[in-house]
């Protein structure tokens, strides 16, 4: 089934010279997870919003998009190249990084215990110092309706991230900032299996780092 | 009293905070640990759950209050001016971008902050706000002039950025009707118009007074943007001379934005006076004003040097 999303947007992308086409296969899988598991009031931040791709072509495969808004991808008239606030599912529209878990701490503050809020971030995005402001906020309010999903896929724009600007220890530097901290490799089926055992654990927000092995063919 | 009374910008707005507040449960209170210095100490003294501590991190401050305004609260986010503009891209790409109901409000603006200097007199937020689509822009001039904006800016719909100074804010109105959107006329002129926002407006006044040999009318432009254009131009016909007054950079500002209507759709003088650099510290804040040319007395000189008294 992940072959065949991986290919649809592989096919997507081809038109628009691979535009972030690596950091979007590696968050086609979370966000298989995350939309099997989002209950009707739950939020969906794509905080990297550079993979609003991988956003399409999951709700494509849930029946929100139809192929030919597929590929209108980009397009003067078409989906919009990074996600934004109007389309399904979202509700704020990002391409600016480092946004995305502040927004849902409000979100979560606003209504709290109502709904879980789950935010996608890039690893290379953790390089904002908004995203560790956001991160203290979040456990100084004990927001335990927020998972936040790192796509833990070793790249960024220009690099490997640990040459870039180093992000290990990522789960010890998320634990300091008083979150509660999983590990798991970047597969659908394993992430959503977490985001069941998450909906137990209180009293902390949640981070998890989906690992992948690096792709690293974006297009820009 | 009109034009003597002195009362504070932020004890207008702390005050006035409250009380709609009481009226209105959806509005919420965000700070970035200036509560005691913006006086939004009150709602929170009033409103506990509806007050929210995000610390020294303006970033954080206003991308919460756009979570908070997504799930359809009210937010007032709080800090002061010069240090929100470093949330200028958040507020931009996050507040604006998406037309969200966030009402950002600011104090110590221009030089109200004279003893902090430079790093806290700011002079460009007026310009930064203006540039963003679908954001109004609100410069209250005095107290009576804040609680009333505040509150309109609450009950419309949309992104606004109010600029405040800190205390010294000169009485200009009784209980007039202001409206968002709607420049006031304060006194009527032929030859000359001094067009003012914020606590320029009673030096405006005070100007205009002290050149009454010359016909010079007054107007505050509380409203930047959306620019009251009908006003505006109804002045420009029957002026010869129009002076923008403001407690910040001439370039971008509220002379920016007259000087752009003006070059447009009809043509005519305009000084601006206002700032072209950053400010400095000092002991007071008049003493200030004169040095940086904004003082009544230095704003008569320049008015008569330019018809040519």
């Amino acid at each position: 089934m992940s072959s065949s999303l991986q290919y649809k947007l592989r096919e997507m992308l081809s038109e628009v010279n691979n535009f972030h086409l690596g950091s979007s296969i590696t968050c086609l899988e979370i966000l298989k997870a995350v939309m099997a598991k989002k209950g009707e009031n739950d939020v969906v931040i794509l905080s990297k919003g550079h993979s609003a791709p991988a956003f399409y072509v999951i709700l494509s495969e849930l029946g929100f998009l139809s192929d030919e808004e597929l590929w209108s991808f980009a397009d003067i008239n078409g989906l919009p190249s990074h996600v934004t606030r109007g389309l399904t599912f979202v509700e704020v529209s990002s391409g600016s990084l480092g946004q995305g878990l502040s927004i849902a701490n409000g979100i979560a503050l606003a209504s709290r215990r109502e709904r879980k809020i789950y935010v996608i971030l890039g690893d290379g995005e953790l390089d904002e110092g908004q995203i560790w402001e956001a991160a203290m906020t979040s456990s100084h309010y004990n927001l335990d309706n927020i998972i936040a999903i790192i796509d833990r896929n070793f790249r960024q724009l220009t690099g490997k991230t640990e040459e870039t600007m180093s992000k290990e220890p990522l789960r010890e530097k998320w634990e300091a900032f008083g979150w509660e901290v999983f590990e798991v490799e970047n597969r659908a089926g394993k992430i959503l299996e977490l985001l069941f055992e998450l909906d137990e654990v209180k009293g902390k927000p949640k981070a998890i780092i989906a690992k992948a092995k690096a792709v690293g063919i974006d297009g820009r | 009293m009109v034009g003597k009374t002195i009362e504070s910008f932020r004890e207008a707005f702390g005050r006035a905070l409250v009380e709609i507040g009481k009226e209105n449960e959806n509005v919420v209170v965000l700070d970035a640990d200036v509560k005691s210095s913006t006086k939004t100490i009150y709602f929170e003294k009033t409103f506990p759950d509806r007050f929210f501590q995000l610390g020294i991190s303006e970033q954080d401050l206003v991308s919460t209050a756009a979570g908070f305004a997504i799930a359809g609260r009210v937010p007032v986010a709080s800090a002061f001016a010069a240090f929100m503009m470093r949330a200028w891209e958040q507020i931009r790409n996050t507040i604006a971008r998406d037309n969200l109901n966030v009402k950002i409000v600011t104090t110590h603006s221009g030089f109200s902050d004279f003893m902090d200097g430079s790093s806290h007199q700011c002079l460009e937020d007026i310009a930064l706000m203006r540039t963003l689509p679908n954001m109004g822009v609100i410069v209250p001039a005095d107290a009576y002039a804040t609680r009333t904006l505040l509150r309109q800016i609450i009950e419309n719909e949309g992104p606004f950025y109010m600029r405040l100074g800190r205390d010294h804010a000169v009485r200009v109105y009784d209980d007039e009707e202001l409206e968002i959107g709607k420049a006031e006329i304060l006194r009527e002129g032929e030859d000359i118009f001094l067009i003012a926002c914020g606590p320029m407006v009673p030096i405006a006044l005070e100007a205009a007074e002290r050149l009454r040999d010359l016909s010079v009318g007054v107007a505050d432009f509380h409203t930047i943007k959306p620019m009251d254009e009908g006003t505006l131009l109804k002045i420009a016909k029957k002026a010869n001379l129009i002076v923008t007054l403001e407690e910040h950079s001439i370039f971008g500002g509220l002379g920016g934005a007259v000087a752009e209507v003006l070059g447009e759709k009809m043509p005519k003088r305009v000084i601006r006076i206002g700032t072209r650099d950053f400010g400095r510290s000092s002991r007071s804040y008049l003493t200030l004003l004169d040095f940086y040319g904004l003082s009544a007395e230095k704003v008569v000189k320049r008015v008569a040097e330019a018809v040519g008294r």
